[in-house]
């Protein structure tokens, strides 16, 4: 494995270090990341990366592919518009972990912040701990996990996909109503806990849109005419 | 003795509470605001005398060329002349209309934007120069397509409902366009307002690092700010980081808003344009940010006194519908029966029911929009804009347009004054 040291480069040289699959055979590790802002970002080969210590905002944001491992606390929007391939966080996250990501996998091993898994289009966000308000606001599609409680307004607004709580329910968001998880389900979601070294098989909430907000109740007479 | 109608209950008034009594929510359409407010018409351009000396209008040369977004991208954009078509998405145009806004980019030089919803290939093969918008909703949003973008428009908000995000009727959420936004065919969309990753202008900067950073560099990042609380706003978008600003006025198009927001919110854009000016220009980023104007933009008068006022650009949105078809008389379209209105009042673009094929995802509807002859069309309007400007620019004896000025313009109302800034016409005050 490769190492470099994120305190002697800038942010741009880091990334395109990332890019350019000198190492793809091994991966690479970065080491004092430091809280650094967009790391990882944009990245599209298949390549482990870890980093050492803490990432700021957007880290492994606008990716595909890759496995990032960071070995520390990550800031807002880890794993934004994430595409394929994972990233585990090894402590806690921000606000709007995952937010908008359309496939892959996102795993937060301690807590998770306000609007995780906000806009959700597609994968997995896995919360070990416990994750902050407004978790799935608008969430489209993909299936989120938190393993702990969460705060208020959870699946405000969400569209499809489903959100599944371990702990206690802050509120439920408009909208969003809890629905019974078949065994089938709390097995699948039990499995996904086990890839991440997660034993315990809590009794999960299952949340899902009620879908009584997908359509506008009525129209003008002009639209009568006409749609 | 019938008295003519009240101030306060107008026709109009009486039969939005009517309606309103019937639907039990607010009401929606397309188009733009219907509020009178001064605008490009209330200024004129004082041309040349014996102060100063004409160029020949028809003959010698005025550039039109300008760069916009080049503080800090490798790559800026070149516009043939100051004009490019703005973000309007692939589900609330048909795929033919985007594709032809986007060949009619290429064929005059200056560029087109995906809008909500993400890029279609189609578009970005006819685009030379294609504009990648990211908006609160992120709807199909892909680093592959950013990547390929020739720059990047951070979305805040839209002139024509600012505060408020996008809206696409069910009856154009189907097919394709559900599954490139990842949404159940058949909703009612609505996007959200607020950006899903970042919130205030200190994450904005951070932001816009991300999609500077997943580019490279290379190209231009633009912020779209709806023109309400511009100084400030435009301040914040430049400290940020941003290239160039877009500001988009209460005049700028949609095709579906509450209608109560497309009258009711922001400001004209000849009283945003100057604001958005002395905000850069008191941070000092005169000539490093590039500043473009939208809202009400239709011919070349428009974009010169926008350029005169201190744009550096214009985006046209409705103009370019218009030029696609928008409301125009056809042969195979029946206003009347179709929409129940004649043409040239149609604000429908919402019901998906377009009569001429642009703002509907019926493919029947779409097949009255010929991709080729459309897209001469806007590449013809363009272009006849663009000639517009150069004739305007010579007759005030300049030969580049990013030589207009305030001094060039006087306004005809007090109101226009004020807005804009400009001495009322006779005078020397501006009021």
């Amino acid at each position: 494995m490769v190492d470099i040291d994120a305190s002697q480069m800038t942010t741009r040289d880091i990334n395109l270090r990332l890019k350019s699959n000198s190492f793809s055979n091994n991966g690479i590790t970065v080491k004092n990341s430091q809280g650094r802002h967009n790391l990882g970002v944009g990245l599209s080969s298949n390549t482990e990366i870890k980093f050492e210590g803490n990432v700021g905002y957007f880290c492994g944001g606008l990716s595909s592919q890759c496995q990032i491992v960071i070995q520390g606390n990550a800031g807002w929007a880890v794993g934004d518009n994430l595409m394929s391939g994972s990233i585990a966080v090894e402590g806690n996250a921000g606000a709007s972990a995952g937010s908008t990501m359309r496939g892959g996998s996102l795993f937060v091993r301690g807590n998770s912040g306000a609007r995780t898994g906000i806009s959700m289009k597609g994968g997995h966000l896995v919360v070990g701990g416990d994750s902050g308000f407004m978790t799935g606001f608008m969430m489209q599609k993909g299936r989120i996990v938190v393993c702990g409680n969460v705060g208020e307004a959870v699946g405000d607004s969400m569209y499809e996909g489903e959100i599944f709580v371990g702990g206690t329910i802050g509120s439920l968001g408009s909208d969003a109503i809890v629905q019974d998880a078949s065994e089938d389900e709390l097995i699948e979601v039990w499995e996904m806990l086990a890839k991440e070294g997660i034993a315990e098989r809590p009794k999960f909430k299952k949340i899902v849109s009620a879908k009584k907000l997908y359509h506008f109740d009525s129209l003008e007479r002009l639209e009568k005419n006409v749609i | 003795m019938v008295k003519p109608s009240s101030q306060i209950w107008t026709p109009e008034a009486i039969e939005d509470v009517h309606e309103k009594a019937e639907l039990g929510r607010y009401r929606i359409r397309g188009f733009s605001s219907f509020q009178k407010v001064p605008h490009f018409d209330d200024l004129v351009f004082l041309s040349t005398g014996l102060t100063r000396f004409p160029l020949e209008g028809y003959k010698e040369k005025c550039n039109t060329k300008v760069v916009i977004g080049h503080r800090y991208a490798s790559q800026p954009l070149e516009l043939a002349t100051p004009i490019y078509i703005t973000g309007m998405s692939y589900g609330a145009l048909s795929q033919t209309a985007k594709n032809a806004l986007a060949r009619a980019s290429s064929m005059v030089g200056v560029a087109t934007c995906t809008g909500d919803g993400g890029m279609l290939p189609s578009e970005r093969k006819n685009a030379d120069k294609l504009i990648y918008q990211v908006l609160p909703s992120r709807y199909g949003s892909s680093p592959a397509d950013l990547m390929q973008s020739d720059a990047i428009e951070i979305v805040v908000g839209q002139g024509a409902k600012p505060g408020t995000g996008g809206l696409l009727m069910g009856v154009k959420v189907l097919g394709d366009v559900a599954e490139m936004r990842d949404l159940p065919s058949g909703i009612d969309q609505r996007s959200p307002t607020r950006h899903p990753d970042w919130l205030g202008p200190d994450d904005l900067s951070i932001k816009i690092e991300e999609l500077r950073e997943a580019t490279e560099g290379r190209v231009p990042i633009h912020v779209k700010l709806p023109a309400c609380r511009v100084v400030d706003d435009v301040k914040l978008a430049a400290k940020a980081g941003a290239d160039a600003i877009v500001i988009d006025s209460m005049l700028a198009g949609t095709g579906a808003s509450a209608d109560i927001m497309l009258d009711q919110s922001g400001i004209p854009t000849i009283a945003a344009i100057p604001l958005a000016r002395k905000a850069l220009s008191e941070l000092g980023l005169d000539g490093e940010v590039s500043l473009i104007a939208s809202g009400g933009i239709r011919n070349g008068a428009d974009v010169a006194k926008a350029l005169a006022l201190g744009a550096d650009a214009v985006a046209i949105g409705l103009a370019a519908l218009i030029a696609l078809n928008c409301n125009k008389e056809i042969p195979e379209a029946n206003y009347e029966q179709e929409i129940g209105v004649p043409a040239g009042y149609c604000r429908h673009c919402h019901t998906g029911k377009c009569p001429v094929g642009i703002t509907t995802q019926d493919p029947d509807l779409e097949q009255r929009l010929d991709f080729e002859q459309a897209a001469n069309r806007v590449a013809n309007f363009i272009n006849a804009t663009s000639m517009e400007l150069a004739l305007i620019t010579r007759s005030l004896g300049k030969g580049d347009v990013r030589s207009l000025e305030p001094e060039d313009l006087v306004a005809l109302t007090m109101e226009a004054s004020a807005m804009a800034q400009i001495p009322l016409a006779g005078s020397n005050k501006v009021y």
